[in-house]
């Protein structure tokens, strides 16, 4: 059973965004608000994430920074990264995609397809 | 459409209208931010042009693929210390009309 762990600070884009995967694709979903409360949800050996949906703006903590010091700990490191972002410039886009990350998905996510999205993106096949 | 299909938009049709709030709130910066004529002041810049960020990114998961469309502008628009004053106002009472057309 895949487990994603989605990192956002807006209501909204959590719920939809959770919802989607859950209806969808009937994967186990956990949320964190903010970059500090995702680190220690991915850390958690007990429900350690498949993957990770982050948003790149995130007030306190930004995604890119949380990206960051997850790779710096051994228990989080491992975990692939996918980067949400409203922003559609390619100058935006290459910037996040030199970070690492596993890949960048894109605000606003069809509901609908948001998890063939994220297989696609992270090669998975089932 | 599949039946996990029709239960994911029926269920996300519930969430649209829990969420009316939280887009109404985003709008009231937009308005509050045109109805200045001018006299934007940084705070208030700062807080439409996150209105718009957060509508653009989230207005096309509820099927307003036009809102954010007109969202977006409105983010490049507020991206200047100094937006057009018609255009802003123009922009953010077309994307009322666009999310709410019967407000």
């Amino acid at each position: 059973m895949r487990n994603i762990l989605i990192i956002d600070d807006e209501d909204d884009i959590r719920e939809v965004a959770a919802l989607s995967l859950e209806a969808t694709a009937g994967w186990d979903i956990q949320t964190a608000c903010s970059g500090a409360a995702g680190i220690l949800a991915a850390a958690n050996p007990k429900s350690r994430p498949s993957a990770i949906l982050m948003d790149v703006m995130m007030p306190g903590m930004d995604g890119p920074t949380t990206f960051r010091k997850m790779q710096q700990d051994p228990l989080t490191a491992g975990i692939p990264v996918l980067l949400l972002t409203a922003k559609v410039q390619g100058v935006d886009q290459r910037r996040f995609a030199d970070l690492g990350v596993a890949g960048v998905l894109f605000k606003p996510f069809d509901p609908m397809t948001l998890a063939s999205q994220i297989s696609q993106a992270l090669g998975w096949k089932d | 459409m599949s039946e996990i299909e029709d239960q994911t938009a029926a269920l996300l049709a519930a969430l649209w209208v829990k969420n009316r709030p939280l887009i109404e709130e985003r709008l009231a910066a937009l308005d509050a931010a045109a109805a200045t004529d001018g006299a934007l002041g940084e705070d208030a810049r700062q807080q439409a042009e996150s209105a718009a960020h957060k509508l653009a990114g989230s207005l096309g998961m509820y099927g307003y693929d036009d809102g954010t469309r007109i969202a977006r502008l409105l983010e490049q628009l507020l991206e200047s210390s100094t937006p057009e004053p018609e255009r802003l106002r123009r922009l953010t009472a077309e994307l009322r009309a666009t999310i709410f057309p019967d407000s």
